[in-house]
């Protein structure tokens, strides 16, 4: 893509090696910098500060490439067989490109070719008929391009919600979807409709209720049906234990990423998704009796039911809440020990993965390690701690932490051991710093995480053993 | 969904120690939302042991209340509905229901809480419902000595109300419920 600054179409002639590279900035958006990894071209950048707008909205013409791989396996495999014609067709996206609107505003100085490449090799990956989920992850860890729903499909087969065979997704989504809503049922009670519906079902006589004089018939109540019952079978007494519950779960979805319209804005849509939230999270901690809820299991959620809510695909974004618990249960499988108090020390629990985290770095950077551990003396919990259990997502930009899971849900082995290597590298890049610090600024600094170029950050964690 | 508790004619300390024990344990605090008392607590730890129930508390004056500033009636909007409250020996028969009808009319509520007949009562006639929660320690009243402690509980629900009647029956509690909607 030629960069904002030259005027002129250059459309015939191929793209200049030297203007890949990925030292060409586009206009500056200060929110978002930092999130240009090469050959992603980073649309999460307009996405979030679009006012919860879902990325269907956006006047790319890319996004007409990426349609929802169903409809365009036959003309994506053709336009890539054909190489004049995907030539012609380079030509014409770059064309619009130049020409695009303002709506359009990162003008990366990446060549098209190559986020177009990257789209139609997930496009062709997830259009097959039965995925071939190494290369799915292989392309994945790469980082997944922002558009066309690309991020929602594969994230829902990395984490094992859609099946590798494609036929099975339309029955499997149906039986998920159903069974949420039966959990939904289930679980969320308002006592009032409970009693209302037991009355209609005995036949109350419609003409009491309506008598216009008299004195006011009086009914006997099976016992405990009332809301000052104590007892444990009454749906009152359910009712009100739950109550504590939801209200924790309402203050933590209320301070879930507050400079995000997407979820805190003042409008209906933030509204909805605050609600999904925490429907989301109470029918979790109903279900899980051993761990029910813990402060930053929302922030665990938010990505995933944002990724799934934004999703061009106008069916899938409307059942992004089902969807998204099931991912959000899968994902958790893998980290519910660390939420557990009485794991703490034990060897699955959190205590243990951070120490894990540090034998890495230990192995990796001795002296970085002992600089750390002994002779500024800071304590791995004090900043790996958050690292680890809320998945880095407080770490760094919405949008990065976007690309950053595209990564973890990546890995063949689990995510946990490429969050450890990512956890290391976060340590090493900023090496020079912590050596010359003492307690107070290293821990200032490991606590409040600066910008670094993100990229260069994987690379590092990709070098970690 | 709002929880309204209904009590009232309770003669701490003149004529009753205490709520019997039963009621008590069942009166915990974080599941209603207003108090409504006709009077005759009557006195000032009764109003704050309400106040440890539920912060908002409305109470009105009876006879023998000693705090003196309690307005002789109230009312007060809940949801789709009017309540009003009066303690009703300033209405005379005491209990006729035409006359605390007329009550009714006068404070243009759909339903009026009162007390001093120490007897449930809910009422229903075309201005709207009177209930009478009763007395909630059983105290004697001017009128009898056979009174059994009771109260009610209502849930406002949109246009319907359950009225639940909370009654001390030879020692146990038994539980009733009344329905009435408003007319549209």
């Amino acid at each position: 893509m030629m960069s904002a600054g030259n005027g002129s179409s250059m459309n015939p002639k191929p793209v200049p090696a030297w203007l890949n590279s990925a030292a060409w900035a586009s206009k500056p958006r200060s929110p978002v910098r930092g999130s240009y990894s090469f050959g992603d071209r980073s649309n999460s950048a307009s996405l979030v500060e679009s006012i919860g707008k879902p990325a269907g909205d956006f006047d790319d013409p890319l996004i007409n490439i990426a349609k929802p791989p169903k409809e365009t396996i036959t003309s994506q495999e053709e336009s890539d067989a054909t190489g004049p014609a995907a030539q012609a067709a380079q030509a014409q996206i770059s064309d619009n490109s130049e020409h695009s609107s303002d709506t359009e505003e990162n003008k990366v100085a990446k060549s098209p070719s190559s986020f177009e490449y990257r789209v139609s090799l997930f496009n062709t990956e997830l259009s097959r008929r039965r995925i071939h989920l190494a290369e799915l992850q292989r392309l994945s860890s790469q980082g997944i391009p922002d558009a066309g729903g690309i991020r929602a499909t594969t994230w829902k087969v990395l984490l094992g919600f859609l099946p590798k065979n494609r036929d099975e997704w339309a029955t499997e989504l149906k039986k998920k979807r159903a069974t949420y809503s039966v959990f939904r049922e289930e679980m969320i009670i308002n006592p009032s409709e409970v009693t209302r519906k037991k009355e209609e079902m005995e036949a109350l006589k419609a003409a009491e209720l309506d008598a216009l004089e008299g004195p006011l018939q009086r009914h006997e109540i099976s016992h405990d049906d009332h809301p000052l019952s104590l007892g444990s079978k009454s749906v009152w007494h359910q009712f009100f234990q739950d109550t504590e519950l939801a209200e924790q779960i309402n203050r933590d979805v209320k301070r879930t990423h507050p400079d995000m319209q997407f979820f805190c804005g003042d409008n209906d849509f933030a509204c909805e998704n605050q609600e999904a939230l925490k429907r989301i999270l109470f029918i979790f901690a109903k279900l899980n009796p051993g761990i029910r809820y813990v402060q930053g299991m929302n922030e665990v959620l938010a990505p995933l039911y944002y990724v799934f809510k934004t999703d061009v695909d106008e069916s899938n974004a409307n059942h992004a809440e089902e969807d998204s618990f099931f991912c959000f249960v899968e994902l958790l499988s893998d980290f519910r020990d660390h939420f557990c108090q009485q794991l703490d020390n034990s060897a699955v629990g959190i205590r243990s993965t951070i120490s894990q985290m540090t034998q890495l770095l230990r192995r990796h950077d001795e002296e970085l390690w002992r600089h750390l551990e002994i002779t500024s003396k800071v304590n791995p919990q004090f900043y790996a701690f958050r690292w680890i259990t809320l998945l880095l997502t407080q770490e760094f930009k919405f949008a990065d932490s976007l690309r950053l899971w595209d990564s973890l849900l990546s890995n063949p082995d689990g995510p946990l051991e490429i969050l450890l290597r990512v956890c290391c590298a976060m340590l090493l890049c900023l090496r020079s710093r912590l050596l010359a610090g003492d307690f107070t600024t290293n821990l200032k600094l490991l606590q409040h995480y600066p910008a670094v170029d993100f990229n260069h950050l994987l690379k590092v964690a990709d070098s970690v053993i | 969904m709002v929880l309204v508790l209904a009590l009232g004619d309770l003669h701490i300390p003149h004529r009753a120690a205490d709520l019997p024990a039963k009621f008590k344990s069942m009166l915990v605090p974080g599941k209603i939302q207003h108090i409504l008392s006709p009077g005759n607590l009557c006195i000032k730890e009764v109003h704050d042991y309400l106040k440890s129930l539920c912060s908002d508390v409305q109470i009105t004056r009876g006879e023998y209340d000693e705090d003196t500033r309690y307005p002789e009636t109230k009312q007060l909007v809940i949801g789709a509905f009017k309540l009003g409250i009066c303690h009703g020996h300033q209405v005379v028969p005491w209990g006729d229901l035409d006359s605390l009808a007329m009550l009714q009319r006068q404070l243009d509520v759909d339903i009026l809480i009162t007390g001093h007949t120490h007897q449930f009562k809910a009422y229903k006639h075309e201005g709207g419902v009177i209930i009478n929660p009763g007395s909630a320690t059983g105290a004697y009243s001017s009128i009898t000595y056979d009174v059994n402690p009771s109260f009610v509980l209502m849930d406002i629900d949109g246009l319907r109300v359950v009225v639940y009647v909370y009654e001390l029956v030879d020692g146990e509690v038994k539980v009733d419920k009344i329905d009435f909607k408003k007319p549209q």
